[in-house]
């Protein structure tokens, strides 16, 4: 005869013991979980707050002020916002932005679901493909792409291997020129980021029963045909994911841009978010670099919302 | 059988882990609060034996300053711990370590304004502790504008820096080369040099304060030796960048040299490494640098030969230089009484003859007293006659009113040798730069 005491409310007070006897509580036992229910996370809450909302907000405050991070400040309303639409460079990096966050967005979205359909089933070394493409995910992005800048460097490894081959006038100072720097860039971040969106639609593919497919290749549906209207639709949630979290790694994009040239050539590969870097720390430009910040948040949840209704389950 | 052992353990576990969480809470607080204003050794007040410096580098060979910091622990018995930051990333760790009142007790900053690092704005946020008048007697006359405010002095000016470009001479002679006499040799030795897989000057193209220093140093000729106060008449609104002659010609020159050959392949894309590398290899003769630079190149390279030329002037023109006291040190005002006190009695060290001219041989500049009467280092000989005759003006842009406007030339010039803007487009952003906008 076992009695259920202290964690299962439910079972206390539903179920008799066995064999009719009374119910086992020999003694008040509550579970300290439940007894703190609310309080015990007020700290935590308060630390987010704090930390996260609080200072975000005390961040965005200095967006209508010249603080140039050091000493006093004087408000000037919305002329930090003017001045973003009003200068072209600024455009020029919203431009850059934009280009960056949806070519990130689809190359690796496709290439991770083509790599997943492509290790999901069959294949025996799957298993070792899967760790190999998944590695470069767990590496530093500024790692990456400083060992990236001496591959793309005149003298590194890309164009010595054009000169062995006799493609010398391929050569190139990839980093250097502006219609190249800006792909070099994304190369990088779609090299590093794909075995993520790759785990993702395994994760989906996973869910997606065989059986199915199956049937649909006895009703006669080929390849791409049991693709869109089998598979596709199964892992719509790892569709919706993978381009919500590409999107917004594509839209705040950092570390890779000042790795490898620092916005350069000439501002050419300037983002949003390296310009509000290089307002609020090197120009000291405090208020201004704010109100950038504020606009790119703006933007990236503009794109966020747009991209779950696009994705989201109609049915 | 009852269920009571997980609902315990947890419990327990609970109970025991709350204290053990708010004990590690507490603790790093505790050593965050200790870090705070100044972070070394040392009490809060009475005698301190030892304090904190900071400085730019951007090699990993030992800095002058490490070396002069030794020399007084030696000397005096007091503990310097030294910090080495970046040189591209100098300027912004600073300022937020200043802000966040946990920047160490003696800093490196520029004079001027026109530098991320630069001395007055940071004075101005009381950042800086006032130094004492053995400091204000080492800042040359006529520069006190760069230093002091109201009436106070803020840095200590070290030595003076000759700003114009290295020149390889063992390089220069296996290539059959000599130094261009003006502007039309050098195009064409730079098309020589081209033609034998080498170039004149090995450019940094990726970092934009390489190309701003080319820019400035060849500004001695085109701009400031025909008008020294040019940076006075801008500020007055008299000139601007776009509409003058000489930065016309600075530009022009930048694109005359990238159109012969001067800088090496690949110079768009090129770091730090690119002049370091060309330099000691001898695949380049020459880089813009300054002075102590070369030093620093030499005392890593056995068998290198440096030497300090004056960017050739236009053909007809007079040679000129530049040359300012471009380094200098401070005293965070945050840093605990003590450490204060024991960073001025080192400044106050620095500032004797006898100490300042080791010191300035040791970095490789040349005396902030001046040329007269000092042993000048072998490597400024071919521009002694004008250090000595006064032919040469401050770097330009510690006179400039924000570090936006050296930025904008820099990135501009950046931009043109890469194939993208021109020289009128980078002109006219650097205006926009200056005034604000």
């Amino acid at each position: 005869m076992t009695t259920q005491i202290g964690t299962d409310p439910v079972v206390r007070e539903g179920s008799p013991a066995a064999g009719g006897g009374h119910p086992a509580r020999s003694r008040r036992r509550r579970p300290l979980i439940s007894y703190g229910y609310w309080w015990w996370a007020l700290p935590a809450v308060l630390m987010v707050l704090l930390v996260h909302y609080a200072a975000t907000s005390g961040g965005a405050f200095y967006a209508f002020t010249d603080w140039t991070g050091l000493g006093s400040f004087h408000f000037v309303g919305l002329d930090n916002f003017r001045r973003i639409f009003d200068d072209p460079t600024l455009l020029g990096s919203l431009k850059n932005t934009l280009l960056i966050a949806f070519g990130f967005l689809i190359l690796t979205n496709v290439l991770g679901l083509l790599l997943a359909l492509a290790l999901n089933r069959t294949l025996k070394t799957r298993y070792l493909l899967r760790v190999l493409l998944f590695m470069p995910v767990v590496l530093s992005p500024l790692a990456v792409s400083y060992i990236w800048k001496f591959i793309f460097d005149y003298n590194g490894p890309i164009n010595q291997l054009l000169g062995w081959v006799g493609l010398e006038a391929w050569q190139r100072p990839w980093l250097a020129e502006p219609g190249l720097a800006l792909w070099a860039i994304l190369t990088v971040m779609v090299w590093q980021t794909t075995g993520l969106v790759m785990v993702i639609y395994l994760a989906g593919l996973a869910t997606v029963p065989p059986e199915i497919e199956e049937a649909g290749a006895l009703d006669g549906a080929g390849t791409w045909g049991r693709f869109w209207h089998i598979t596709a639709p199964s892992i719509r949630p790892s569709i919706a994911i993978a381009g919500a979290l590409m999107l917004i790694q594509g839209l705040r994009v950092f570390d890779q841009v000042m790795a490898l040239t620092n916005g350069g050539p000439g501002g050419a590969t300037e983002t949003l978010a390296t310009q509000v870097y290089k307002e609020t720390f090197a120009l000291s430009n405090f208020g201004f670099g704010a109100a950038l910040a504020l606009t790119l948040t703006a933007i990236i949840l503009i794109f966020s919302v747009l991209q779950q209704m696009a994705t989201r389950d109609r049915s | 059988m009852t269920k009571q052992s997980p609902g315990r353990l947890r419990r327990l576990g609970v109970l025991v882990a709350v204290p053990v969480l708010g004990a590690l809470t507490l603790s790093a607080c505790s050593t965050a609060g200790n870090d705070s204003g100044g972070n070394s050794g040392g009490g809060s007040g009475g005698e301190t034996k030892s304090f904190s410096f900071v400085f730019p580098t951007a090699t990993n060979s030992e800095s002058p300053y490490e070396t002069l910091a030794k020399k007084y622990t030696q000397e005096t018995g007091v503990k310097i711990e030294v910090r080495k930051l970046p040189n591209d990333s100098y300027g912004t760790t600073l300022r937020t370590q200043l802000q966040g009142g946990n920047a160490p007790d003696l800093i490196v900053v520029a004079p001027g304004r026109g530098q991320e690092h630069a001395v007055l704005p940071l004075a101005e946020a009381n950042l800086l502790e006032p130094l004492d008048d053995g400091s204000t007697a080492v800042v040359p006359k006529g520069s006190e504008g760069l230093f002091t405010l109201d009436d106070k002095t803020y840095a200590q000016p070290t030595d003076l820096v000759p700003v114009g470009m290295v020149w390889n001479t063992g390089a220069a002679d296996k290539a059959g080369a000599t130094f261009p006499a003006d502007a039309t040799g050098m195009l064409d030795l730079c098309r020589k040099l081209a033609g034998d897989g080498k170039s004149f000057i090995a450019l940094a193209g990726s970092v934009p304060p390489n190309l701003g220093l080319m820019a400035m140093s060849i500004s001695a000729t085109r701009v400031y030796e025909q008008t020294p106060d040019w940076n006075k008449q801008r500020a007055d609104g008299k000139v601007t960048f776009a509409q003058s002659q000489g930065w016309q010609d600075v530009l022009k020159t930048i694109d005359d040299m990238n159109k012969a050959g001067c800088f090496q392949k690949g110079a768009a894309g090129g770091g730090f490494d690119a002049i370091t590398q060309g330099i000691v290899r001898g695949t380049s003769l020459g880089a813009f640098v300054p002075g102590g630079a070369a030093q620093e190149i030499m005392n890593n390279a056995k068998g290198v030969t440096l030497q300090i030329q004056a960017f050739p002037a236009a053909a007809g023109a007079k040679p000129y230089l530049l040359a300012s006291p471009n380094y200098a040190m401070s005293i965070n005002a945050k840093a605990d009484a003590g450490q204060k006190a024991a960073a001025q009695e080192f400044l106050n060290w620095l500032a004797k003859p006898e100490n300042a001219a080791q010191f300035t041989k040791i970095e490789g500049q040349v005396p902030i007293a001046g040329v007269e009467g000092a042993e000048l280092a072998p490597q400024y000989e071919p521009v002694k006659s004008l250090l000595t005759s006064g032919d040469y003006a401050p770097l330009p842009n510690l006179e400039w009113p924000n570090p936006a406007v050296y930025d904008a030339l820099a990135k501009g010039i950046q931009g043109m040798v890469a194939g993208r803007g021109d020289a009128q487009s980078v002109l006219a952003a650097t205006d926009k730069a200056w005034d604000g906008k």
